[in-house]
């Protein structure tokens, strides 16, 4: 550069130093406002932070729910949870066990999910189809522990996780319109009453059916003469009836 | 003399391995190698429920999980016939052009760090995280998103998303100007990207190359306008083409790419306001939509009848052109599931655009195809 001339040793000077000066004011600016959220101290779910699309340092703009619609670990109400074993069938990862719960009776004990995290892959299908809303996800996510043993989501624990009233998801999945019905095969029924026992939400009553009086040399079939008749409106359609009919005369079907 | 780059190694940009056969810096001769991330995606989908696989989906390619639930959707609602409502085809559309945005955000920051520039490298992963907290205010999810349903979408958008759709977008849109103006205006990445890694359009058609590569060769190839899904016959945009057929064409072709997502996203957006409706197919049997009921586990007897059918669906992927072929025989769960995936073409042809450069192009050269390991391995 000794040749250059004066203009050009100037225009130079300020080609080294312009760059310079942008950085080391972007750095002040950095030591004031980070970019981005300085994890352990700042947190996503902090006030600041909440309901805003965040715009680079401490900027937000617009007003919404970002955070409360995250999947996170699940919330179960045990009280409302009416053990219809939806969720644990519509876990693609099989992380969902029934597992009894004290309380009820001890001959028909209710069941609640126990969750495996080790598993989940946090779809919230489960919480989609839950009948209730009493599983849902939570914006819950710090889950490092020490124990495999420790994943595994007791329903009690998951309970806590409920107590604590942490932001759930306020979207609710819409039930598809022409939903499947629970029809009957009457002629293979044998009143046995295990449909309406297991069920639910207690919408399959038994109704008396008259007994035929028997022609001669006909044997009428050995049964008890009442028949389930489901409550469309009240029915979640979780298929327990269907499982536990001795008989498989409950099947799906649309109504004709 | 061969070397291995890869399967750890800061320009594979996942698992796979590029054996580099070099004479000194001379490139002679390349062997890519595949399948260190195979997970059987396709054959554990015979085994699944539609709206189960869409899990697998979001996991198929992790930068780009929205455009590979659609593709699947796709073909399934196209083997099971069903149609979809109007206003969850313009969801699906906002959705799989923000996936764009993401991703092509997502390979801008790995790219330009493949060529030594650190700055860009934090700018496309600060201007990423936005578009992710938008996903993540209608879908749930971050990365995995697992919003799409057999005949519609989970849910409607919530209330105020599209305002601040709008302003990300024009955040979005001030940011590619100074993009440019710290890759196009730096002269260290011309020297770096010019003439490097070309491929011509016929060589590109003959591999079967499809995506931003072959649109930075000249050839104005793009499903989004050519076989027009969702609703993408309806929205106004322009195809982005480039024809150096090298680094720099890949890397302007993206970033128009950038703009014209912008230009369809606003389309979508004013169209979403503008319209209310359903989001959910009413012909879909309750067991396909969401929530489903059991789906036949455990001794369940819910043997139930679905329509036989063969379904295809094709869309633009950020990578390049994605085909799904789903094959329904009447069961709970798809016959077969083929996936067709646009980076394992481009790659397995890194033959005929690395050799002849010298060891050091390697990185920018197989950062400008932008790989995903996840789908070239499925």
């Amino acid at each position: 550069m000794s040749e250059s001339t004066t203009a050009e040793s100037n225009s130079s000077v300020l080609w080294v130093a312009k760059p310079l000066i942008t950085a080391a004011r972007q750095f002040g600016k950095s030591l004031l406002r980070p970019s981005t959220i300085v994890y352990p101290f700042e947190r996503l779910e902090d006030p600041k932070f909440r309901g805003a699309v965040r715009i680079a340092p401490g900027k937000p703009i617009g007003v919404g729910q970002v955070w409360d619609n995250y999947r996170g670990v699940h919330a179960l109400n045990i009280e409302t949870c009416i053990s219809c074993n939806l969720c644990a069938f519509s876990c693609p990862d099989l992380c969902i066990d029934m597992v009894t719960v004290p309380g009820g009776d001890p001959k028909h004990p209710k069941k609640c999910p126990q969750i495996d995290y080790g598993k989940c892959s946090y779809c919230g299908f489960c919480s989609d189809a839950c009948p209730e809303g009493c599983l849902s996800m939570t914006t819950r996510y710090e889950l490092s522990v020490s124990k495999r043993s420790d994943m595994i989501y007791s329903p009690q624990r998951l309970e806590e996780v409920f107590k604590a009233k942490l932001p759930m998801s306020p979207i609710r999945v819409e039930r598809p319109k022409n939903e499947d019905a629970i029809l009957l095969d009457p002629p293979l029924c044998i009143g046995c009453n295990a449909c309406a026992r297991d069920c639910p939400t207690k919408c399959i009553t038994m109704v008396d059916l008259p007994k035929p009086v028997a022609k001669a040399g006909e044997k009428l079939p050995k049964r008890i003469w009442k028949e389930p008749v489901v409550n469309d409106s009240d029915c979640v359609r979780c298929g327990t009836c269907i499982s536990v009919c001795p008989k498989e005369c409950l099947f799906w079907g649309t109504h004709r | 003399m061969w070397i291995n780059m890869g399967p750890q190694h800061p320009m594979t940009h996942g698992l796979w391995n590029l054996r580099v056969k070099i004479d000194g810096e001379l490139v002679l001769d390349v062997d890519p190698e595949m399948g260190y991330l195979h997970r059987g995606i396709e054959k554990i989908s015979e085994d699944r429920h539609y709206n189960e696989i869409i899990t697998l989906m979001d996991r198929t390619c992790y930068v780009a999980g929205m455009a590979w639930e659609h593709l699947f959707i796709q073909a399934a609602e196209h083997a099971l016939h069903i149609q979809v409502p109007e206003r969850a085809q313009w969801i699906r559309t906002m959705s799989e052009e923000f996936q764009r945005v993401a991703s092509h955000l997502m390979w801008y920051a790995a790219f330009v760090q493949d060529i030594g520039l650190m700055s860009p490298f934090l700018y496309g992963m600060r201007d990423r995280d936005l578009v992710l907290d938008l996903f993540q205010s209608y879908t749930g999810g971050r990365l995995t998103y697992e919003y799409m349903r057999v005949g519609g979408v989970r849910n409607d958008l919530p209330p105020g998303f599209t305002d601040q759709a709008r302003k990300v977008c024009d955040w979005l849109s001030d940011r590619f100007v100074e993009y440019d103006r710290l890759c196009l205006g730096s002269d260290i990445f011309h020297r770096r990207c010019d003439n490097l890694g070309v491929l011509k359009a016929s060589e590109c058609i003959r591999y079967g190359i499809t995506g931003p590569m072959l649109r930075s060769a000249g050839v104005a190839r793009d499903l989004r306008k050519d076989r027009p899904y969702a609703a993408y016959g309806q929205v106004d945009f322009e195809v982005a083409v480039a024809d150096g057929a090298d680094v720099t064409g890949r890397y302007l072709v993206r970033m128009e790419e950038l703009r014209q997502s912008l230009r369809i996203l606003r389309q979508t957006l004013d169209w979403l306001d503008r319209n209310a409706g359903p989001v959910m197919a009413e012909n879909v049997p309750r067991w396909m939509g969401a929530p489903y009921a059991p789906v036949g586990r455990e001794g369940y007897l819910l043997k139930r009848e679905y329509p036989k059918g063969v379904g295809f669906s094709a869309i633009e992927e950020p990578h390049g052109e994605a085909l799904a072929y789903v094959v329904n025989e009447g069961g709970e769960h798809p016959y077969r599931v083929k996936l067709k995936s646009p980076v394992f073409v481009n790659i397995a042809a890194a033959r005929q655009y690395l050799v002849g450069y010298r060891v050091a192009d390697i990185p920018p050269i197989m950062g400008s195809v932008d790989v995903c390991v996840g789908e070239v391995d499925r």
